[in-house]
């Protein structure tokens, strides 16, 4: 009762969790070794010994010398990306669905995930060469809409498990605010669902499992999982939470009214890449002073990558601040010793060893 | 040269048993002489009857050479000796410049002069406090200015302090120093008791050392060390190790986040703060006074209220939770240790078995109604056992206890709640060198044990000692945190000042 008239008498305000202990600010990102600058890299993947990403229309291999070189033009922007035990490859793909590529389901294409179109996926994560699990980031927005369904305060999110021999599809859960990373673990899945800022266990994968939070109050939006090779995990918050976003969020007539008038690149809201147009949102000297961006500043962009332990609680955090140039980390891969993150705010693909060293200073 | 006060064998019991036994000490005018002692070792008693407030049972006391009896503080005032206590004298409900004045009033005061005077007065010692304030919103470090400046007012020739840099910021005492230089070049002697060991070596001319009520040593500041004083005090060797930074040793990992508090305000003292609390290590947070430190968290524990509207969000666990009173905080694991036990963390006159089962029955941990007396005495006795606390059994009261003790008393009606997270607010503040050096073994054990464990403290070398993690408030909300290995004093105090 007092919850309810707190939040119709918003007596609480719009508040954030601070980063702190574990996830306090650092500059580790900023010293990550550039494997390659690409636009708007995604979906890091490994594939026998060779990292694979997406990039726009593309799936790429990265080769030596920062090179990278094309292997799947899939005619739309993917927007997902798995690689199974057998070295197949599962892209999602806006506005067509899931295409498997290699492997014994070499060609397929799901267009629908039981009655969900499948248009562009979130995340895509193989449980064995036949499994298949699924996240829709909403039932009302392509998931390159991701800002708009987070200004609409959306929750049509959906998990599925896809049998690929039979494409027959269990649904794991149904109404999350934008999952957008999943990770097998035993018998059941870990899902990030970014609007809620928390990750989410499911034990078991038949029928509707009853999630388990395992960790919340981020003060970002997280992102994709991966796993690490000690058993842990690592986690890509995407963006940061601001007090003046979670404002704006609750003034529905302004958010409605915004999101219909204002251009998308300059509305309030989080963003992978921001401060690169005079026009936009929070200029001033909340954010600059005498001409320099203040590293602490309440910005719409960021970079973070959170390593977290077995129980998923986190270990240590990985910054780029808002000075920094390592923005939108959408993206994380545990790949020949290192860790590579992709920023797609910024471009740039770049590896740092797992303890925030660069890999030249890690290989010393 | 005639020493201004005199002493003379002084000695003071109760129901025959000695709490301060053949004491002499000469006191010279101009000089600043502190006093030095572990809890309990009659530093107290041995000041109050130099200012009238105890009368002694045997001995002498010489003022000007002539023997003087003081029935009263009023009386010592008149011979031009003034007791600064710890605990203030001052009328709260009074404004400062009323306070300053109290006793002097003409018949037909006019608040206005009377204000004027007093701003005046105020601004000749340095102390920047409203004279038209009610003293009961006045924090202590501008509490203890006021009971300063009165003394000062009433033009003493012995001045008698009683913790008197406590309560004070680094800043305050620097200038409470000042005006120490100042009260000596007018020729006034000033006597005061610290725990402060730095303090008493950096402003004093002469050091009594007292243990146990007995006299050990009195001599010129010069001579002494820290140690020489520690041994002196203790009659042991107690190294300065105490404040020892680590001892060696890696700051403990992050547990689980237990508290998480979110853009949190509460009138002009907190002001949209921010900071987490991690299970298994201890959090210090650093702050001069009026910094928003002890304010941020009694709003956590329940004590005091956030802003009714936009006040933030405070969660426990992962769960927002918003406290109006204490007691659901302590149910739900919330344990606050308060930096002011005598008024809010003990019933002074309640036995020692009383008080740590009164903590039990808060978080509902009392079991029946029906209170057993051999269950209330058997959960202090291990209580007591645990903590190391010294008494002759659980039934002495502990109005009784040295400050070190009835610190282990307020820790251990927290500690009996079976707490989640718990917050020490200055928990070595009067509290004697022993004493802290277990009280600080207690805190550790907490964060080894894995309870979430926050110690605010205005001493650094405390903070430094014991913290992981060190969070600095400054003006309302926290600023700046540190991790152990990078803190140093200039950073933190850096970041508290600017």
């Amino acid at each position: 009762m007092i919850g309810i008239l707190n939040r119709l008498l918003r007596r609480d305000g719009a508040t954030v969790p601070s980063m702190d202990g574990v996830l306090r600010p650092n500059a580790l990102l900023e010293k990550a070794t550039v494997l390659a600058t690409v636009a708007e890299p995604d979906n890091l993947v490994t594939v026998g010994d060779a990292l694979v990403f997406s990039s726009g229309q593309g799936i790429f291999r990265l080769s030596s010398g920062g090179l990278s070189s094309l292997i799947y033009d899939c005619g739309a922007p993917v927007t997902a990306l798995a690689s199974a035990p057998d070295s197949s490859l599962a892209a999602g793909i806006t506005a067509t669905g899931i295409r498997l590529f290699g492997g014994a389901h070499d060609g397929l294409l799901l267009r629908h995930i039981g009655p969900r179109p499948a248009r562009g996926p979130t995340a895509l994560a193989f449980g064995d060469a036949d499994t298949l699990f699924v996240c829709l980031g909403s039932a009302h927005n392509e998931a390159e809409e991701w800002q708009r369904d987070l200004m609409e305060q959306r929750s049509s999110g959906s998990v599925w498990k896809v049998d690929l021999k039979t494409r027959a599809a269990t649904c794991i859960a149904d109404g999350l605010g934008f999952p957008n990373g999943i990770l097998v673990r035993g018998e059941g899945v870990v899902v990030s669902e970014s609007w809620n800022h928390r990750l989410l266990r499911f034990d078991g994968t038949g029928g509707r499992p009853r999630p388990q939070i395992v960790l919340e109050d981020l003060p970002g939006y997280p992102g994709r999982l991966s796993a690490a090779a000690d058993g842990g995990a690592w986690l890509a918050v995407f963006a940061p939470r601001s007090q003046l976003i979670e404002f704006v969020l609750r003034e529905r007539p302004y958010c409605t009214r915004m999101l219909r008038e204002i251009p998308k690149e300059l509305w309030i809201a989080p963003s992978l890449r921001s401060g690169r147009s005079f026009r936009e949102p929070m200029q001033g000297g909340a954010v600059r002073v005498h001409g320099i961006f203040k590293p602490w500043a309440p910005t719409r962009s960021y970079g973070l990558a959170i390593r977290l332990d077995h129980d998923l609680q986190p270990l240590r955090s990985f910054h780029s601040r808002a000075d920094g140039t390592r923005h939108g980390l959408v993206s994380i891969q545990e790949w020949r010793g290192g860790m590579v993150f992709a920023s797609r705010g910024d471009g740039v693909l770049g590896a740092l060893s797992p303890d925030g060293l660069t890999l030249a200073d890690a290989a010393q | 040269m005639t020493p201004l006060l005199e002493l003379r064998n002084i000695t003071k019991e109760y129901r025959g048993v000695p709490a301060i036994a053949d004491v002499s000490i000469v006191l010279e005018a101009g000089r600043v002489h502190a006093i030095l002692g572990e809890n309990g070792a009659g530093k107290s008693t041995l000041t109050k009857m130099m200012a009238g407030a105890v009368t002694p049972t045997r001995g002498e006391i010489l003022l000007d050479g002539q023997p003087i009896s003081l029935s009263s503080p009023g009386d010592a005032l008149r011979h031009g000796i003034a007791m600064v206590f710890q605990e203030t004298s001052l009328v709260p409900s009074l404004t400062v410049a009323q306070n300053l004045f109290l006793g002097d009033e003409k018949v037909f005061n006019r608040l206005r002069g009377l204000y004027i005077a007093a701003q005046q007065f105020l601004q000749s010692l340095n102390f920047p406090v409203d004279p038209t304030a009610n003293v009961s919103t006045l924090g202590a470090a501008q509490r203890q200015m006021v009971e300063i400046a009165r003394a000062v007012r009433k033009n003493a020739r012995l001045i008698i302090f009683d913790e008197p840099t406590a309560t004070l910021t680094p800043e305050e005492k620097h200038h409470f120093f000042e005006l120490i230089e100042r009260l000596k070049e007018r020729n006034v002697s000033i006597v005061f008791i610290s725990h402060a060991l730095e303090e008493a070596l950096a402003i004093s001319d002469r050091i009594t050392v007292l243990r146990d009520g007995q006299h050990v040593v009195t001599d010129d500041t010069a001579k002494f060390d820290r140690d020489i004083i520690i041994r002196s005090m203790v009659g042991r060797t107690l190294s300065s190790q105490l404040y020892d930074r680590h001892a060696g040793r890696p700051a403990r990992a992050y547990g689980r986040k237990v508290l998480s508090v979110q853009n949190l305000s509460m009138g002009r003292l907190v002001r949209n703060t921010s900071f987490s609390v991690y299970a298994g290590q201890i959090t210090g947070v650093f702050g001069l006074i009026g910094s928003g430190r002890t304010e941020s968290f009694k709003v956590v524990s329940g004590v005091a209220k956030r802003n009714f509207f936009h006040g933030g969000i405070v969660r426990l666990m992962g769960q927002a939770v918003r406290y109006r009173i204490p007691r659901p905080a302590v149910r739900a694991g919330i344990a606050y240790v308060t930096e002011d036990r005598k008024t809010e963390g003990i019933f002074e006159t309640m036995s020692i078995a009383e008080s740590i089962h009164i903590g039990a029955m808060a978080a509902d941990r009392g079991g029946s109604w029906l209170v057993s007396r051999s269950k209330m005495r058997e959960l202090a006795d291990r209580w007591s056992a645990a903590l190391s606390i010294r008494s002759i059994d659980s039934n002495a009261r502990v109005l009784e206890l040295s400050g070190g003790n009835q610190q282990k008393v307020v820790i251990a009606k927290a500690l009996v709640q079976d707490p989640r997270i718990v917050i020490f607010d200055e928990p070595t503040r009067g509290v004697d060198v022993g004493a802290i050096a277990e009280i600080h073994e207690i805190i550790n054990k907490l964060a080894d044990q894995g309870l979430a464990v926050v110690v605010i403290s205005s001493y650094l070398p405390e903070v430094l000692n014991l913290s992981d993690r060190i969070l600095v408030a400054r003006q309302g909300r926290i600023v700046e945190e540190f991790a152990m290995d990078e803190a140093t004093e200039e950073k933190i105090m850096y970041a508290a000042v600017h």
